[in-house]
């Protein structure tokens, strides 16, 4: 369901490819999410762009990723829509992920801390 | 060698019948004859058996018809048809097919022809009699599971009590619709010692049996003793983050992506101090005397995510006529048919509408609104509705 696109050094920037992330695919979103990081991703920017809804089973396999990441790298969110922000916002997740506005400016700052 | 099967042998010629019968006796399956087709309709019906030869022409009901009538019996299992046919009967085969026969074996008494028709219809009679035994272990299985269910879904009924009682000048009120069987969602309020009020309510991320599990297991963890320790500080004084805390310890330190949301506060009855701790529960509604809705809470972490997350106390002022409403995320996020979620907004306007309703009945408008929004169709997350009101002393 995953798409990806790679950008310089090692960044990898995820789309979920669903416009709902919920109970019944995140399951599926963490583990391919999971399989890019056991194949050596581990700079990734997560885009929101093209997703209007996440509940808590959706927000259960970002931070399901983050953990799997660890200490290696870095996960970042960008192109959250309001009624995600403020989910984050409620959740205080606006402390656990960087959020940026686009994928532009994900990668960017991204870069610039590697 | 092949299982004996019985064959009803459907067929007015004495002679034909004879023989017929004495080769299937010889092939180790057993004959059972009819003169006509009445009276192999009759045995169809009581001998369970599933194969059925017959001959087309027969005095009182010929082949076609018996066929038809087998076809529109309800059995339990399927009979497989043989037709018998004369040389050169090709345009009543269409017809026969059509009826619902499954194969034809001409009268030329070839005993290797009766011989591999036989064989056919035996192995397709095994073949589905395989296939009804693994149908009815599914649906035993099934039914197990079901009453499993039924069972857990019984046991977190009990954990989760419409309550509708006064504590120390507040009445609190609460309907709960699982979208389940079994529910994430778990709650609770207690009277506390010094006129003090504790009340909690949880989501579990997900729904279904794996968040139902974490859910009871909380239910059964916070009991009034248990809300009473972990939420007074050293100093006595509330601490209802200290409880939240002392949960994500316990809660996250198993290796898997379940959290729960929380909100947990103590409210003093005497004077409407509350403190509180949002753990990423939404924010409750509070309508003032006045009728004026605000949102209570600017948020927190999840409990179970992180064992490094900290919990902060909030107060608010809870005044005589005032009305809090605490609504699970299902509230907010319930889609109509259009996918259009009521949003955290609406909600807020139809609790600001009716905060002068029977408190009692306060959570029943709001399940009820949120019904008429869906068009009658099932939430698809739990929904937990708690309405506390200050009664004027």
């Amino acid at each position: 369901m995953i798409h990806t696109s790679k950008y310089p050094p090692h960044i990898v920037v995820v789309r979920p490819g669903v416009e709902r992330l919920t109970a019944i695919n995140s399951k599926a979103f963490k583990e391919e999410v999971i399989a890019l990081i056991e194949g050596g991703a581990s700079q990734l920017v997560i885009d929101f762009k093209e997703v209007s809804f996440l509940d808590s089973s959706g927000l259960g396999a970002l931070t399901g990723v983050l953990k799997r990441i660890g200490h290696r790298g870095d996960l970042v969110v960008c192109g959250l829509n309001n009624d995600v922000t403020q989910m984050f916002k409620i959740c205080r997740m606006d402390r656990v992920f960087k959020s940026y506005s686009d994928v532009d400016a994900a990668v960017q700052a991204m870069s610039e801390s590697l | 060698m092949e299982m004996p099967l019985d064959i009803i042998v459907a067929e007015d010629n004495l002679v034909q019948r004879t023989y017929l019968a004495r080769m299937i006796a010889h092939l180790g399956h057993t004959a059972l004859v009819a003169e006509d087709g009445i009276e192999a309709l009759k045995l169809v019906q009581t001998s369970g058996a599933q194969i059925l030869i017959t001959d087309f022409d027969m005095p009182k009901m010929n082949g076609l018809e018996l066929t038809h009538a087998v076809r529109g019996l309800n059995l339990d299992h399927y009979v497989h048809i043989i037709m018998l046919t004369g040389s050169g009967q090709s345009e009543t085969s269409a017809e026969a097919l059509d009826t619902g026969v499954d194969d034809f074996l001409t009268k030329d008494n070839d005993p290797s022809r009766l011989k591999a028709r036989i064989h056919v219809a035996s192995r397709l009679v095994h073949h589905a009699r395989e296939q009804q035994n693994q149908h009815r272990i599914l649906k035993e299985i099934n039914s197990r599971i079901q009453e499993d269910l039924k069972a857990a879904a019984d046991a977190q009924r009990q954990l989760l009590p419409a309550i509708h009682r006064d504590i120390g000048g507040i009445h609190v009120s609460s309907a709960f619709v699982p979208s389940a069987m079994v529910s994430g969602d778990m709650f609770g309020c207690f009277a506390l010692p010094q006129n003090k009020l504790g009340l909690y309510a949880v989501d579990v991320s997900g729904h279904g049996i794996h968040a139902s599990l974490l859910s009871v297991a909380i239910g059964h963890l916070i009991t009034p003793e248990f809300f009473c320790n972990a939420a007074c500080g050293k100093d006595g004084k509330p601490d209802p983050a200290g409880l939240v805390s002392n949960l994500n310890q316990r809660f996250s330190a198993a290796d898997n992506d379940d959290y729960f949301t929380m909100f947990c506060a103590i409210i003093d009855t005497d004077t409407g101090h509350m403190d509180f701790c949002q753990a990423g529960y939404p924010s409750p509604t509070y309508v003032d005397a006045t009728g004026q809705a605000t949102l209570v809470g600017e948020g927190g972490f999840p409990v179970g995510m992180f064992s490094h997350f900290s919990y902060e106390n909030d107060v608010f002022a809870f005044e005589e006529g005032g009305l809090l409403v605490l609504c699970s995320d299902a509230a907010g996020e319930a889609e109509n048919e259009h996918g259009v979620p009521f949003g955290r907004g609406m909600l807020c306007s139809v609790i600001e509408q009716n905060h002068q309703s029977d408190t009692d009945a306060l959570p029943d408008i709001i399940v009820q609104d949120l019904t008429e929004w869906r068009g009658g169709r099932a939430l698809e997350d739990d929904l937990t509705v708690v309405a506390l009101k200050r009664i004027n002393s």
